[in-house]
């Protein structure tokens, strides 16, 4: 194993010292490691370029001299290799070291690993001094977010089994677009192309594996794309009117834009979006929340209680 | 899953970062270098013998990488095409933005370090061409974690107030906090509750506020939780079983088939019911199914009343 990767980074120092593009002769030349025959020193060569690219190492391809340019030339500049982040500062490191800490033993623990030795290796101090007392911790997802970052940041298209709203298992392919996390679960979304639309997907309800397919760089992403909008683009927003008991229903109190004493009871007013989940998170309560507006909710209501009286009775 | 790669690829990778961190941590010792790589200072230790064999053309001692170790302590000499750190990969961008995303969730409140956020965010956005929006939050409280875990390495009471969602109650208590977990995803403190005078388990996403109390009121602990065996109760589903699947944690559900659930709480169960608006009928036990018909009986009374007015 060592034998590999010591030829690796002797190569990656080469090729990054070189002013000039450097030739396959002169590589197999002067780089420890290249030994045997002509053809499996230039397979060796081969795969050993693939595998510095396949860690996001970019080697350049180029002439060697344009009077005699039948040989080609391979170098690394040092500006693509090298961590450039602008000009920051000590508490800019801080706040990217946090924003890494987040994925601790998360979905993403590898990758944010490797960020915080980045990080750390730049020589400048961290400075947590401006920065609240944070302790970041990214909502629990299956291993399978890698799969649908590497495929959003690599443009491939996925296809995955996804559990609808009546448990059939139904097969899909999406271009996916973004990722995000909202009330501790993961969602992405992109374009479904059978369907012909956006559509939005929570990671927990995928079955098995996500697989990729197809190649690379398939798609663009559109650049006003947000799959926040796009999820809440059906709902608009609504004004309730409950009376809650005091000291009681704390997760829609908190919810309220405005609260009225009224003796046993209080009066208050908030906005919400899914009719179908407020329902249920409202009858949650059961007689400590009385519906008063608007009046199409309350008549949900009602026929909720006598369908749990006739299914109970 | 992501492919995974190959262990000489991983192994490269790990050399290659190896230098710009030694040439930022001028001897650092064996031991620490180990631990901030995640692997054993025997193969840390065979890393840098490696490494040491490493240098541009020639690979006379004046091309090679100048790394001492024997000492326990390491530093390096002459690496100056590796010293600086490698440029950020699309994955690693990627989870920074979704980081950072869940930063700003935590502070919403400061505006300077808001800006501070988005300006990082968009320069690291342009740099991988990344046009996605990416919007992250957490239940659970940034703020929240730092002060219990603090409270937990320094060994103070904390004040909470929890909302306990199955009793619909809103307590102030004074707890030991012990240590956190993770199950299915849910985060719990595992506290001594000075109120019950017993081991409790709260769920870190209802605990709406804190407060480290100076003068700890320790008393003797009594580690003993009240265990209980729970209870069964069997309930039919007629629509939205996905929805009735999350919410009764079931491996499957299917329309008119009796399911049988184990459960600890009457409280749950009688509002998980109650909320399923019609979706699930609780067969078993009698007396719970007679409970919410009762319940659900008073409650339309009043809104039939409410009606006449």
């Amino acid at each position: 194993m060592s034998r590999k990767s010591e030829r690796l980074v002797n190569l990656t120092i080469a090729l990054l010292a070189t002013k000039r593009y450097l030739t396959k002769g002169e590589i197999f030349r002067s780089i420890e490691g290249y030994e045997g025959s002509e053809e499996s020193v230039e397979r060796m060569f081969e795969r050993d370029k693939d595998d510095l690219r396949s860690l996001g190492i970019d080697i350049e391809v180029g002439g060697l001299d344009p009077l005699f340019n039948d040989e080609a030339g391979y170098r690394i500049k040092p500006e693509n290799y090298s961590l450039d982040l602008g000009s920051v500062n000590g508490e800019d490191i801080a706040l990217l070291s946090l924003a890494a800490q987040a994925w601790k033993g998360q979905a993403l623990n590898d990758v944010a690993h490797s960020v915080l030795l980045k990080l750390q290796s730049m020589g400048i101090e961290s400075d947590i001094s401006s920065v609240p007392h944070l302790a970041p911790r990214m909502a629990w997802a299956s291993d399978e977010l890698a799969t649908v970052l590497d495929a959003i940041t690599t443009r491939n298209r996925i296809s995955f089994t996804y559990l609808s709203s009546d448990l059939a298992h139904e097969n899909r392919e999406i271009a996916p677009y973004a990722l995000a996390s909202s009330a501790g679960h993961w969602y992405f979304g992109g374009l479904d192309s059978t369907k012909n639309s956006l559509r939005t997907f929570r990671l927990d309800r995928v079955l098995g594996e996500i697989q990729s397919i197809g190649k690379p760089d398939n798609f663009e992403i559109p650049s006003n794309f947000d799959l926040f909008a796009s999820m809440n683009e059906s709902s608009h927003s609504q004004v309730a009117v409950l009376d809650i008991r005091k000291d009681k229903a704390f997760g829609l109190r908190k919810m309220s834009t405005d609260i009225e004493d009224k003796g046993e009871w209080e009066r208050i007013k908030l906005n919400y979006s899914d009719p179908s989940s407020f329902l249920d998170s409202i009858l949650w309560y059961l007689d400590d929340v009385v519906v008063i507006e608007p009046p199409d909710l309350q008549k949900q209501v009602i026929e909720a209680l006598t369908l749990l009286v006739k299914n109970h009775g | 899953m992501a492919k995974a790669k190959p262990a000489p690829i991983i192994h490269t990778e790990r050399l290659l970062a190896l230098v710009p961190f030694i040439t930022a941590h001028q001897g650092i010792s064996l031991k620490d270098l180990a631990a901030a790589f995640d692997v054993t200072t025997k193969t840390m230790n065979d890393d840098l013998t490696t490494l040491w064999m490493c240098g541009l053309p020639g690979y006379t001692a004046l091309e090679l990488m100048d790394l001492s170790f024997d000492s326990g302590y390491v530093t390096i000499r002459n690496a100056p095409t590796l010293k600086a750190p490698r440029s950020l990969g699309m994955e690693e961008i990627v989870a920074l933005l979704l980081g950072l995303s869940l930063l700003k969730d935590s502070v919403n409140e400061n505006k300077d370090l808001v800006d501070r956020i988005n300006s990082l965010a968009t320069r690291l956005g342009e740099k991988g061409g990344i046009a996605a929006k990416f919007s992250v939050s957490n239940p659970v409280s940034s703020l929240i974690r730092a002060q219990i875990i603090a409270a937990i390495t320094e060994q103070q009471t904390l004040s909470i107030a929890y909302h306990s969602l199955y009793n619909d109650e809103f307590s102030h208590r004074e707890v030991k906090p012990l240590e956190m977990r993770i199950d299915g995803g849910v985060e719990y403190l595992f506290a001594y509750c000075y109120k019950a005078s017993a081991l409790r388990v709260f769920r870190i996403d209802r605990i709406e506020s804190l407060n480290i109390l100076d003068n700890a009121t320790d008393q003797l602990m009594d580690k003993q939780t009240t265990a209980s065996d729970g209870f069964y109760s069997s309930l039919i589903f007629s629509s939205r079983l996905r929805l009735m699947k999350e919410r009764f944690d079931l491996q499957d559900a299917e329309v008119n088939q009796e399911t049988t659930i184990h459960s600890f709480s009457k409280q749950w169960i009688v509002r998980s019911v109650f909320a399923s608006s019609g979706s699930a009928d609780l067969q078993a036990p009698s007396e719970i199914r007679a409970e919410i018909a009762q319940k659900a009986q008073s409650l339309l009374k009043r809104y039939l009343a409410l009606q006449k007015i």
